[in-house]
């Protein structure tokens, strides 16, 4: 018996491995028909796990200091050795986790996986979009340049358009009347502490969720895939016949990662400021700002939205009145037909509105 | 190959991508935490003879380490480390004892690093100094 074996015998006859690895792994059962759609979940895993990594990283140097934020990024960028690839993974990791986080909402959507019984996964999942935007948004003023000072000012302006409170919030957001030294403390224990610990928990009851209601069959035109669930008693969602986790599916989602680490390197080697601007490379100024400054992609329709709108209290309604349709969306839609192609007004919906939101987001990069 | 080759080969062959990829993610993350060279560790400091006071010692960094530079009674300069061998705390000086103390534990030390009491268990590193033209020279 070699001392591996004998280690495992001995982990194994106090806490029983063997049963965990056959409940969670080799005998969780999967449906047939799924499809690589479903490992988005996994890519976010990995996605969170390397910004979480990488940001702790990074905080070995990093100096939260409006007179020194900017210095200190410079000599992470230019000085520490691999400082730059530390950085861009986590400048470029946050930017495609949104696009994953949205690929990922895209394909549940278009699934109908978010009907009952997983109203829960769905609203969970809407939240963690909007806290890994809230992180995205603190996070961008941490380098203390031109690009995140004023970027910043105009994002946290908008929240003016409050009635009554709007001036005290701002000033409350900001820890002042203008965006200055003590924003970047506030925004700098809102990205390193508060948002990681918010969004590790809401994953960890994403994932709670999902176990409890067991994973939905992508549906297809002649089976609906519906779940057997009526309502009243729990019901978990059984796959008799299915592929196990491990190594089947498990398979899937580690081509998936290799893909989206691909990606991240394609981006952070070949194109590495494709999300930078020339003033991310300017220190922070107060007293000027720069031309045509704009928010990050995933904001730029928000961005342009309160630009229409004459008054930037109809935005902002207009705004959360959208978020909260989509939040509630399973209530709302709340038909057994999952197949796409046979839900024509949601189709139509759905597509209009990514559309819409591609054609704003084109429009504020362009104004 | 039998099926047993065959998964010993994959076995392998996994095995020998994790290692490549565990030693490209190490690198890059060693490198990055590994600490950083001092700038010129090479050069020697250069101090006014005007700023050591008569009967004082003047701490200043050498090499990255904690040093003193100490006026004895005969008027000549010491230069020493200011770490203790003990454990490494940094010395005082005691003006009117005329010798270095560690706070730590007790160490004593005198002008020329020689321990006079306390648990050192040995001397003060002693430096190179010069004295030309009103500058005292360190190393």
């Amino acid at each position: 018996m070699t001392l591996i074996s004998k280690l495992y015998d001995w982990v194994e006859s106090r806490l029983g491995i063997s049963e965990v690895i056959q409940k969670e792994m080799t005998g969780y059962l999967l449906p047939r028909t799924i499809n690589k759609w479903y490992s988005l979940g996994s890519v976010l895993l990995f996605a969170f796990a390397l910004q979480v990594i990488s940001g702790i990283l990074l905080l070995i140097y990093y100096v939260p200091d409006a007179d020194k934020a900017f210095k200190s990024v410079s000599v992470i960028m230019n000085e520490i050795p691999f400082g730059w690839l530390i950085r861009l993974c986590h400048a470029v990791g946050s930017n495609l986790m949104v696009a994953t986080l949205f690929l990922h909402m895209f394909s549940v959507l278009f699934m109908g996986s978010y009907k009952k019984p997983r109203e829960l996964q769905w609203v969970s999942g809407f939240t963690l979009l909007n806290l890994v935007m809230g992180i995205s948004l603190t996070g961008y003023l941490l380098p203390w340049s031109q690009l995140s000072f004023w970027a910043t000012t105009v994002a946290t302006n908008s929240v003016g358009a409050v009635p009554v409170i709007g001036e005290y919030l701002v000033e409350f957001v900001r820890g002042g009347k203008l965006v200055g030294p003590p924003t970047l403390g506030r925004f700098f224990a809102v990205h390193v502490a508060i948002l990681p610990v918010v969004i590790a928990g809401l994953i960890g009851a994403h994932l709670f969720f999902l176990k409890r209601t067991g994973i939905s069959a992508p549906p297809t035109r002649n089976n609906q895939a519906a779940t057997t669930w009526q309502g009243g008693a729990y019901h978990y969602d059984k796959h008799e016949g299915g592929i196990p986790f491990f190594p089947n599916f498990f398979l899937h989602d580690m081509t998936s990662i290799s893909i989206y680490f691909a990606c991240l390197l394609g981006v952070v080697f070949f194109s590495p400021y494709l999300f930078f601007t020339p003033d991310s490379f300017v220190p922070a100024n107060a007293f000027q700002t720069p031309a045509h400054i704009k928010p990050e992609w995933y904001f730029l329709a928000n961005y342009q939205i309160l630009k229409i709108f004459p008054s930037e209290i109809i935005g902002l309604t207009v705004q959360g009145a959208g978020m909260t349709f989509i939040a509630l969306l399973p209530f709302v839609d709340r038909g057994d037909k999952r197949y796409p192609l046979q839900r024509p007004l949601f189709m139509v919906c759905a597509v209009g509105g990514i559309a819409l939101f591609i054609a704003l987001s084109i429009w504020g990069h362009l104004s | 190959m039998g099926q047993e080759g065959r998964r010993l080969f994959l076995m392998t062959c996994i095995g020998g991508v994790a290692v490549v990829t565990a030693g490209a993610v190490a690198y890059p993350v060693i490198s990055y935490l590994a600490p950083r060279k001092g700038k010129d560790n090479s050069a020697s400091v250069s101090i006014p003879e005007k700023d050591l006071p008569p009967d004082g010692a003047k701490f200043f960094q050498y090499h990255g380490k904690a040093a003193v530079i100490v006026r004895k009674k005969d008027g000549s300069v010491t230069a020493l480390s200011a770490v203790c061998t003990h454990l490494g705390c940094i010395v005082q000086w005691e003006a009117q004892k005329g010798q270095f103390i560690c706070p730590c534990h007790g160490g004593q030390f005198s002008t020329d690093g020689k321990v006079l009491g306390g648990p050192p268990p040995k001397p003060l590193e002693l430096l190179k100094v010069t004295v030309a033209n009103g500058v005292i020279t360190i190393g």
